[in-house]
């Protein structure tokens, strides 16, 4: 009986603590308005995407220049180089197939190739099926599931503002897009909750220099 | 058709053709760069950058001014896009990012010693070291240009090859650095003020 009550005492406890996302957050369920989550900032294959920025790793900084171009239909390509034009990492995103064309040896961490890889993944897909749709203070917010984890999708007068990873009620990663034009985000900013690690990006207008 | 398009095409080869100096022309080259490089005490001269990634449609422009002051104090500005200051300064790798400051002891850095000793050079034209690298001297028009290939292992992983461009006077004029994907940076030098005296105020991180 004791060792019932335990086991009772745990799933009880895992119950309490394990809540939802949007419970947490009030979130109120709606009918699903669409199918699939849009996401349109680097959508454009006429577009090349270069924005100035950088990575916040502990404390070590890592400037340059964040350059996406899509190649095709589910492909990318992401490279970020120094001011000066050096390389820090290049990587391409055919469909499901990651490929590390370069990496400065010193981010060569598998840890943290995984989590830019996944990072870029998010800003980089363009639609997800939408599993709920809730709605908050003028936002509709779209759920979808991607690696078994749960992301929230905040559009604000149908603009995506912000991307939200979640493990259980809490949100690890936030992925936020403001100065919106022209389906281009002037800045980007992505923020983990659970390690120190943060990008920043701001979008550089190439054409009005020539 | 056909008989006026192969002079034109010939034409169009012979006009941007290099030819390969012989041994006495190289030497000759190398003597009047490294003169140069030498009597060079301070340096200041507006650069264009331009990086060619092969899968964008257009390469990335971005503009700004370099100082050199002897032996060893180099700082790049950038202007246009965007504010960035990077100087290199005993040692020391300093940057100003639009306001925001950090600096890097480049002593535990044998890749940023060993780049920065290369961007030193190359601004002064002096890369001549035959231990360091391969080098293929060659003729264009009125100007020269040089192709220097890492021997050094580790720069090779970074860095295939470095042409630089000399106008007659043996100053270097520009500087592309060919990454080994074939991807490259390519800086342009213009309004070059030699020995011209230039403030320490100037190299202040």
């Amino acid at each position: 009986m004791r060792y019932l009550s335990l086991n009772h005492l745990v799933i009880l406890l895992l119950l309490v603590s394990c809540g939802s996302y949007p419970r947490n957050n009030d979130l109120t369920e709606t009918e699903i308005a669409a199918k699939k989550i849009l996401n349109p900032y680097f959508s454009d294959p006429s577009k090349d995407y270069v924005y100035k920025g950088g990575i916040t790793l502990q404390k070590k900084e890592f400037g340059g220049l964040f350059i996406v171009k899509k190649l095709g239909p589910d492909r990318h390509r992401v490279v970020f180089t120094t001011e000066m034009g050096n390389k820090i990492l290049d990587f391409s995103f055919n469909g499901d197939r990651f490929i590390v064309n370069y990496l400065l040896e010193e981010m060569d961490k598998k840890i943290l190739v995984n989590i830019l890889k996944r990072d870029f993944k998010v800003l980089i897909t363009e639609d997800f099926p939408v599993l709920r749709t809730f709605r908050k203070n003028n936002q509709e917010i779209f759920e979808t599931e991607n690696d078994k984890k749960k992301y929230y999708y905040l559009y604000r007068n149908g603009q995506l503002g912000k991307i939200i990873r979640t493990s259980g009620k809490k949100e690890k990663t936030e992925y936020l897009f403001s100065g919106v034009h022209d389906n281009t985000a002037k800045r980007i900013g992505i923020s983990h909750k659970d390690i120190p690690l943060h990008i920043n990006l701001f979008h550089i207008n190439l054409k009005e220099i020539k | 058709m056909r008989n006026l398009i192969y002079p034109l095409f010939l034409f169009f080869l012979c006009s941007n053709a290099q030819t390969k100096m012989d041994i006495a022309e190289a030497n000759s080259l190398k003597n009047m760069v490294k003169k140069q490089a030498t009597a060079t005490t301070t340096l200041s001269a507006d650069f264009v950058q331009t990086k060619h990634l092969d899968f964008l449609s257009d390469d990335i422009i971005t503009k700004g001014k370099l100082a050199f002051k002897a032996p060893d104090w180099v700082k790049w500005e950038y202007v246009d896009p965007f504010r960035y200051r990077i100087l290199f300064k005993d040692g020391t790798m300093y940057v100003d990012d639009s306001g925001n400051k950090s600096q890097m002891d480049m002593g535990g850095n044998k890749l940023f010693e060993q780049l920065n000793q290369l961007i030193i050079n190359s601004v002064k034209g002096d890369m001549f070291q035959e231990k360091e690298f391969d080098i293929t001297y060659y003729k264009k028009g009125d100007d020269s240009e040089v192709h220097f290939e890492p021997k050094n292992k580790n720069l090779v992983k970074y860095i295939k090859a470095f042409h630089l461009i000399f106008n007659p006077e043996g100053e270097v004029i520009q500087v592309k650095m060919i990454e080994p994907s074939g991807d490259y940076t390519l800086i342009a030098f213009s309004n070059r003020t030699v020995n011209k005296t230039l403030p320490d105020a100037v190299f202040i991180p």
